[in-house]
């Protein structure tokens, strides 16, 4: 065990959006850079095939169209499979569409209740304007990451609360997180973690990624030099704590 | 005769364009409409009413700039008086100084033709004002989104300003363009009474298997099975069908065929029964090229004649432009999301090795404050064949880019001043050798004035 990852991305024809190749692209890489074998299996519409392999799991956002068209797929399809993969264990990353559809429910606009697969205790209930811009959030004590800070950008205009059965994945000191009353950003349960930002999230949070990383491999993972990684965190970060932005 | 108060309008627009010049503010080119139309909110379309033969809307994410400028030439060629707005000034506000500039201090207008770039979500209110006699519809591919929420809601934006085309105006649409060709289709079956000219690329030794992993329309917009594409030309443009049969490319009236591309220094390809060529590098040239040629078939100009005039453009047309300085010679492109820049790259790629790039990227409002696109960038071809030997990242977002770089595999150094960061490619680049600069479109801007400064280019406003 440990000497092989596998990734598996969820739709990735149709829940990729805002970068979400970022995320997938800075898994593979922390991976390799520790030696280790990395396989990433896309789980398209219908495919379940080696799913019950994965290490971890990454479920993007996409456009309302898109999203709606994996929705039967999700719950007919996947559901049975995701629970399982968490009973056994497997990490998780969910962002913006993908973290909604994570949670109980989606209630439209019009009140309809769409539900979700339920592995996070959130519910989503559609906003009206939309939340756009960047974030930096201090992540939750318990993660115990090293710096606490998460820098990324949202556009959502779905408001999500969170149950009893998750913590948040940080504390909002710039941008909205998850619905922009709360101060939460994010949620957490076991190794499944469903947040908002994109931007990409992963690469500008080297300490986030590991920390799935090694939830997924269950062991400790060697440092990295993630000076340049870093550099891009505090450029933005201060940026946005400072007020200093321009139009 | 000119209603008083449109002739106020128009006097104090003219006099806010003079003085924004003066002072070095730019080209003046929204602020004059902006003051007119806070004493005549309909100066644009009063204006515009009096424009001899009438006006061209040109829209779509990437390309609308040169399309535009290549209209203009062809109708300026025949000739007529064109009023025409700059580059990125493209919501009314740019539309109405574009006119201002056009009309004398009596509102008299001295032109025939308004050739009008239009942003895609502001459409609806262009046709509404201008009542154009044909509007083209490039691509839409993935472009700050975080501006207007969703490529579906631009796409039906777009598809509402069609509907409300005057009688007899054309709908000039790129068929090679999944979401462009349902706009058209779902027009055509909702109103019946909209003419359309559709065109496309038929060369598949110019398209590439695969599509990009920026594509961003890959699925049907009847039934969101997987489209299946025979060839791609530019980002998810291409030859594509639904596997259900469904949905398919739409027959195009004008097909180019027979492409040669020459690098960065022109593409031709054969179309109604004419080489059409010009001097502007890579393929997505070939659209712009066509789409032009499309909108002056549309507008009633002749094949030949069209060909002859656009053999004649400068290659400074594009949004690219070429400079030379101690014997090194300067290509500076705009590059403004997944499907451009890649576009640029491949082009890199054909070129060959040994390249000096410095990359530029900002996110102010105009450039789109989100920045994620830049991973959805085939940045890994500047690590194969084409073999990068200088990667400069500058602007606001220079970390982002620079790291996006190391993901690729690929070392850059990072220097958000764009001065010293120009002062590093100078430095880089060998005599004789060629140095790209790639921005988004602030970051261009700032670069350009830099050049400008430093007395190799000339000032947008007076080219
Ligand atoms: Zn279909």
């Amino acid at each position: 065990m440990g000497h092989r990852l596998t990734i598996g991305w969820l739709y990735s024809d149709l829940m990729n959006i805002y970068g979400d190749r970022g995320n997938i692209q800075t898994l593979i890489q922390r991976a390799r850079w520790r030696g280790l074998e990395v396989r990433v299996l896309e789980l398209g519409k219908g495919a379940s095939e080696g799913i019950e392999t994965v290490d971890v799991f990454f479920f993007g956002g996409g456009q309302d169209k898109e999203q709606e068209l994996v929705y039967d797929d999700l719950l007919e399809t996947k559901a049975i499979h995701l629970a399982n993969a968490m009973q056994r264990g497997a990490a998780f990353l969910a962002v913006c569409g993908g973290y909604q559809l994570l949670g109980h429910y989606y209630q439209t606009a019009q009140g309809e209740r769409l539900p979700g697969i339920g592995l996070l205790d959130v519910r989503t209930v559609a906003g009206g304007k939309r939340c756009i811009g960047d974030v930096v959030i201090e992540s939750d004590a318990e993660l115990g990451l090293q710096p606490r800070t998460l820098v990324g950008f949202e556009n959502h205009s779905g408001r999500t609360y969170l149950g009893d059965g998750v913590r948040p994945l940080g504390r909002v000191r710039r941008g909205n997180g998850n619905n922009g009353e709360d101060g939460s950003e994010g949620a957490v349960s076991g190794n499944i973690f469903g947040t908002y930002l994109h931007g990409s999230l992963l690469p500008k949070n080297p300490h986030l990624t590991d920390l799935i990383l090694s939830r997924a491999l269950n062991r400790e993972l060697e440092p990295l030099d993630d000076s340049l990684e870093l550099a891009a965190h505090n450029w933005i970060k201060d940026r946005e704590l400072s007020g200093s932005r321009r139009a | 005769m000119t209603p008083p108060r449109l002739l106020a309008a128009v006097l104090a627009g003219k006099a806010a364009g003079t003085a924004s010049r003066l002072v070095g503010q730019g080209g003046g080119t929204t602020l004059p409409g902006l003051i007119a139309s806070r004493i005549e909110p309909r100066t644009l379309a009063l204006l515009a009413e009096r424009l001899t033969a009438g006006s061209v809307l040109i829209t779509g994410t990437n390309g609308k700039t040169t399309t535009s400028r290549l209209i203009s030439s062809l109708l300026q060629g025949l000739p007529a008086r064109v009023v025409a707005n700059r580059a990125g000034a493209n919501l009314v506000t740019g539309h109405t100084s574009a006119v201002l500039a056009g009309a004398g201090l009596t509102g008299r207008l001295r032109a025939d033709w308004g050739v009008f770039e239009v942003d895609e979500a502001t459409l609806p209110s262009a046709v509404a004002e201008l009542k154009p006699r044909a509007v083209v519809v490039g691509n839409l591919f993935r472009d700050q989104l975080d501006r207007y929420g969703e490529l579906e809601m631009l796409a039906l934006t777009i598809e509402r300003g069609l509907e409300a085309l005057p009688e007899g105006a054309t709908a000039v649409l790129n068929a090679d363009d999944p979401r462009t060709a349902e706009i058209g289709y779902r027009l055509g079956e909702r109103t019946g009474r909209l003419k359309v000219l559709w065109y496309g690329l038929d060369d598949p030794s110019v398209a590439i298997s695969e599509l990009p992993h920026a594509a961003d329309a890959r699925t049907c917009p009847r039934c969101g099975s997987r489209l299946d594409f025979q060839q791609v030309y530019v980002g998810h443009d291409g030859d594509y069908a639904c596997p259900t049969g469904d949905f398919r490319r739409p027959e195009r009236d004008l097909s180019a065929t027979s492409i040669q591309l020459n690098g960065l220094d022109g593409v031709r390809f054969t179309v109604a029964g004419v080489q059409v060529g010009a001097a502007l590098g890579g393929l997505y040239n070939a659209y712009n090229l066509l789409g032009a040629f499309a909108a002056g078939t549309a507008l009633g100009l002749k094949p030949g004649y069209m060909a002859e005039r656009l053999a004649q453009v400068p290659a400074a047309f594009g949004r690219q432009e070429r400079f030379l300085h101690q014997g090194r010679r300067f290509t500076l492109m705009l590059a403004k999301n997944p499907a451009g820049f890649n576009e640029i790259l491949r082009e890199a790629e054909r070129l060959g090795g040994g390249r000096h790039f410095l990359l530029g990227l900002n996110d102010r409002i105009a450039d789109g404050r989100d920045v994620s696109w830049i991973w959805d960038v085939d940045f890994e071809l500047l690590a194969g064949e084409c073999a990068a030997e200088t990667l400069i990242a500058t602007g606001v977002r220079a970390y982002d880019l620079a790291l996006r770089l190391k993901y690729a595999s690929l070392k850059a150094t990072v220097d958000v001043d764009l001065n010293r960061a120009l002062d590093q490619l100078l430095e880089a680049v060998p005599a004789g050798a060629e140095g790209f600069i790639l921005c988004t479109y602030t970051a261009m801007l700032d670069v350009r004035a830099l050049l400008v400064r430093r007395g190799w280019l000339r000032p947008y406003w007076r080219t």
